[in-house]
């Protein structure tokens, strides 16, 4: 709207009286001179802001700025000067309070003679490029009082020792403090910086450099850590009591620099204090303390984290590779899963959750979990004994814990198809016995399982479950199809398993009991009428049977066996005594199968069924064998578990190994063709990286492993070598 | 209307206006007058002489300071200025320091 009125009418000036006396500007100015002395002097309620401003108003209006600025820097100045002589006179402690009475002043006087002059400072002034009065106080200022002589050196000192004094426990006044700095930073931020902060800086260096040698020689790291902590609050604190904002980044990195940087190593691998001790003892205010200052300078944390991860995979390594702890798996895991827990509490709590930390940590566990060929058969050992007994009345949401935990685990093993061949095994032994705990907890972790690999990798555990749920349908179907003709035969409870999806060893079957194996004919006849095209064969390691019995007092129990005890045990119905060799030679069991049943049937205290001569713990050859008559029991049912080895032994562990090298093989093919199918000509560096790559979701595929898949591979005529590049493989289609 | 919200301005051949320091305030130079940290001869006494001001113009002045007040803040409004109706006034514009209206006034 402004613009619009002024295009609408012609400003024209004042009009006044013509200047006829030539004295006029020299009596003009000599009333403002006065008003400005007045006004120094506290003595303006005599002088008529009209006036005054009418004056210079005219001064301005009748072509006198010149002589009005110029009038106005003089005077100024000689005021300035005689302040700056009471301000050098003052006496000790006084210095600064008449230094800061004197600015308030000053800034008091500006202001009016600004508002006198206002005319003056929005025509003249912009028109000429002169500095606004304001400034142009400010200006003087600085000149005239902060850098005389006497006061400039006097006054850095000043402010630098009471600082001193506040940071060895005195009580300063911080008003005045604020007051001169904040006179300093009106000054100007260059006048801040060089007639303080410069000067400010470097004593505080010096000061923290002292301070912190003193401190490392006489206190332990956590003591040292609060002591920082302390001082680089302080200085923050005195920035926002005192000082300029911009000081804060600068003075804290002094701190930092002086107290930290420079003793940060000494600090971490202190003594009896340091970081591994913090971590063993979990301390964990001090580890944040730790871990938020040594944040603030540049590479502390690589420190940190990097003792940190050193000491994490010395006491993994401990661990997995103490012979005591192979013992147990069950334990083995817990202690990893321990070790976790507290190491993620510790990210947790003190280190902010840093996502590198967390890095870190992964892959510490990467590495020792690896380092110990036999976790993947711990890790599903310990799975195993939560399903079978461990999560028994603990809450679904405990269960997923407890799996998901052991799903971290998974993730850092390198060996991933081991770890199936393991579960699949301890999968099936739990399914064919009735034993897992609950149904969801088994079909959770496998979900899980195929989240983190893939449909293949699980694809065979589903096909177990799928297999045992057609099993109770087909057992249906029998019974209700045949079940009039079997009359009071044993019950029969086949589970049909598909061969490929189960880990089934080459069958050694041994010879059943009679009424038993025309039930089993029974069913043969029965599955195999509907189902055309089928072979059935009998897996006997792997059954149990109930067996009603009674003892020579009377007593009836319910035995539950395992399929070759149940056939060693039907033996006695006819006979009282037979020996080692009889027993084989009937049962036809194999003889390490036969000697462990054996064994859980006459040498465990309380489930002793059979009597052994002679009594000892092993079955040898020639031992032999009598039905206990005496046998008593608390309960009704009697459970008669195999002397099952729960970890592998070392041949058993072996042929595992074995087996997983042989299924690896045909993976390892497979992707290779996979590769050279797109790439059609690869060098051998190459193809072993791609390989390697394409495979580590499952293991880690050994490259002269994959050197003789190649070589396999030219042999059968998938790929040849370059006929002048040996190095090169081309895909043959 | 107390004595202290107000303020005195007397005219060349002594003519006294009797106004409101909010009104007056509207030009930067009255307010610099009764605002300046030191005190000045009008601060204390309240009032002030405009030795080069005629009282027709004053009045005038007065008016504009009124119809600034109540209608410069921004509103629409019908009346016209008292100002825009004498452009021999705009002098004024550069002595009192006085924003065209609809505009608030400067500090």
């Amino acid at each position: 709207m402004s613009a619009q009125k002024k295009r609408n009418f012609q400003i024209e000036a004042f009009k006044h009286r013509v200047v006829v006396d030539p004295k006029y500007a020299e009596k003009t100015w000599k009333i403002l001179e006065h008003a400005i002395h007045e006004i120094y002097n506290h003595n303006a309620s005599g002088l008529s802001f009209e006036e005054l401003y009418r004056n210079a108003y005219n001064m301005v209006l009748h072509k006198f700025g010149e002589k009005l600025y110029s009038g106005l820097v003089t005077t100024m100045t000689y005021h300035l000067k005689e302040i700056s002589k009471s301000i050098e006179a003052a006496q000790g402690e006084l210095f600064l309070e008449e230094l800061n009475r004197k600015w308030a002043e000053h800034n008091k006087a500006l202001q009016m003679i600004r508002d006198i002059l206002m005319y003056m400072d929005r025509t003249f002034i912009p028109s000429t490029h002169k500095t606004p009065v304001h400034e142009l106080g400010l200006n003087l200022w600085r000149d005239v009082v902060i850098h005389s002589s006497k006061t400039q050196a006097r006054l850095l000192d000043t402010l630098l020792e009471l600082v001193h004094r506040e940071r060895s426990g005195e009580v300063i006044n911080r008003g005045l403090m604020r007051n001169i700095i904040k006179m300093l930073m009106d000054l100007g931020s260059s006048v801040y910086q060089d007639d303080f902060e410069k000067h400010f800086l470097e004593v505080s260096a010096d000061f923290y450099r002292c301070e912190s040698q003193e401190f490392i020689e006489s206190c332990d790291c956590g003591n040292y850590l609060k002591k920082a902590e302390r001082r680089l609050m302080e200085e923050m604190e005195r920035v926002s009591h005192y000082l300029d904002a911009r000081s804060e980044a600068k003075i804290t990195n002094v701190v930092e620099k002086e107290m930290i940087e420079s003793h940060m190593n000494r600090l971490v691998h202190m003594e009896s204090s340091g970081l591994v001790n913090m971590l063993v003892d979990d301390k964990y205010d001090d580890l944040g303390r730790m871990y938020s200052l040594f944040r603030r300078v540049q590479n502390g944390l690589v420190i940190v984290r990097d003792v940190m991860t050193a000491y994490i995979r010395d006491t993994g390594k401990q661990l997995v590779t103490d012979p005591e702890r192979l013992r147990d798996p069950v334990d083995f895991v817990q202690r990893l899963l321990d070790l976790k827990d507290k190491y993620d509490k510790v990210i947790n709590l003190a280190f902010n959750n840093d996502k590198t930390f967390q890095n870190a940590l992964n892959s510490s566990f990467e590495y020792f979990i690896n380092l110990n060929a036999r976790s993947p058969e711990f890790i599903s050992l310990f799975v195993d004994d939560k399903l079978r007994k461990g999560l028994r009345g603990v809450s679904e949401e405990d269960v997923e814990v407890v799996l998901d935990k052991v799903m971290m685990l998974f993730r850092y093993l390198q060996e991933k198809d081991v770890f199936e061949k393991y579960y699949k095994q301890h999968l099936a032994k739990r399914l064919l016995s009735g034993k897992t705990v609950s149904d969801d907890a088994e079909r959770s972790l496998i979900v899980k399982l195929k989240t983190e690999c893939g449909y293949q990798f699980t694809s065979k555990l589903e096909g177990m479950f799928t297999d045992m749920k057609t099993s109770q349908d087909t057992m249906h179907g029998f019974y209700s199809a045949v079940g009039h003709q079997l009359g009071d035969s044993p019950t029969l409870a086949v589970q049909v398993l598909t061969t490929g999806s189960w880990p089934t060893q080459p069958s050694a079957t041994c010879n059943l009991p009679a009424e038993i194996f025309w039930v089993c004919e029974k069913f043969k006849s029965y599955y195999l009428g509907t189902h055309t095209g089928r072979r059935l064969s009998w897996q006997t390691n792997m059954g149990t049977a109930d067996l009603k019995t009674t003892f020579g007092k009377g007593q009836k129990h319910e035995l539950n066996v395992s399929t070759y005890q149940m056939c060693v045990l039907m033996l006695f119905n006819n006979t009282d005594r037979l020996t080692y060799k009889e027993i084989e030679q009937a049962t036809e069991i194999p003889a390490s199968d036969l000697k462990r049943c054996l064994q859980s049937l006459a040498c465990v205290k309380g489930k002793n069924v059979l009597r052994k001569e002679p009594m000892s713990k092993d079955i040898a050859e020639d031992d032999a064998f009598f039905f206990n008559d005496k046998f008593t029991s608390k309960f009704f049912k009697v459970k008669i578990g195999t002397v099952v080895a729960q970890r592998e032994s070392e041949p058993e562990n072996q042929e595992t190994r074995q087996r997983v090298e042989e299924d690896r093989k045909p993976q390892i093919e497979a992707a290779i063709v996979r590769i050279m199918k797109s790439r059609r000509v690869l060098d051998h560096n190459n193809i072993v990286a791609e390989v390697t790559k394409q495979l580590q979701a499952r293991f880690l595929p050994n490259p002269v492993v994959i050197k003789k898949r190649i070589e396999s591979l030219i042999e059968r005529e998938f790929l040849e070598r370059d006929k002048t590049d040996r190095k090169l493989y081309r895909y043959l289609a | 209307m107390r004595k202290e919200e107000t303020v005195k301005l007397i005219s060349a051949e002594g003519f006294e206006f009797v106004i409101h320091k909010d009104a007056a305030m509207v030009s930067q130079t009255i307010r610099n007058m009764l605002t300046s940290p030191g005190s000045f001869a009008e601060t204390e006494h309240g009032e002030v002489t405009f030795p080069e001001i005629s009282t027709t113009i004053l009045e005038k002045i007065c008016k504009y300071f009124y119809w600034n007040l109540q209608y410069a803040s921004g509103k629409q409004t019908d009346q016209l200025s008292p100002y825009m109706s004498m452009p021999s006034l705009l002098g004024g514009q550069v002595l009192f320091n006085i924003d065209c209206p609809g505009r608030c006034p400067r500090m």
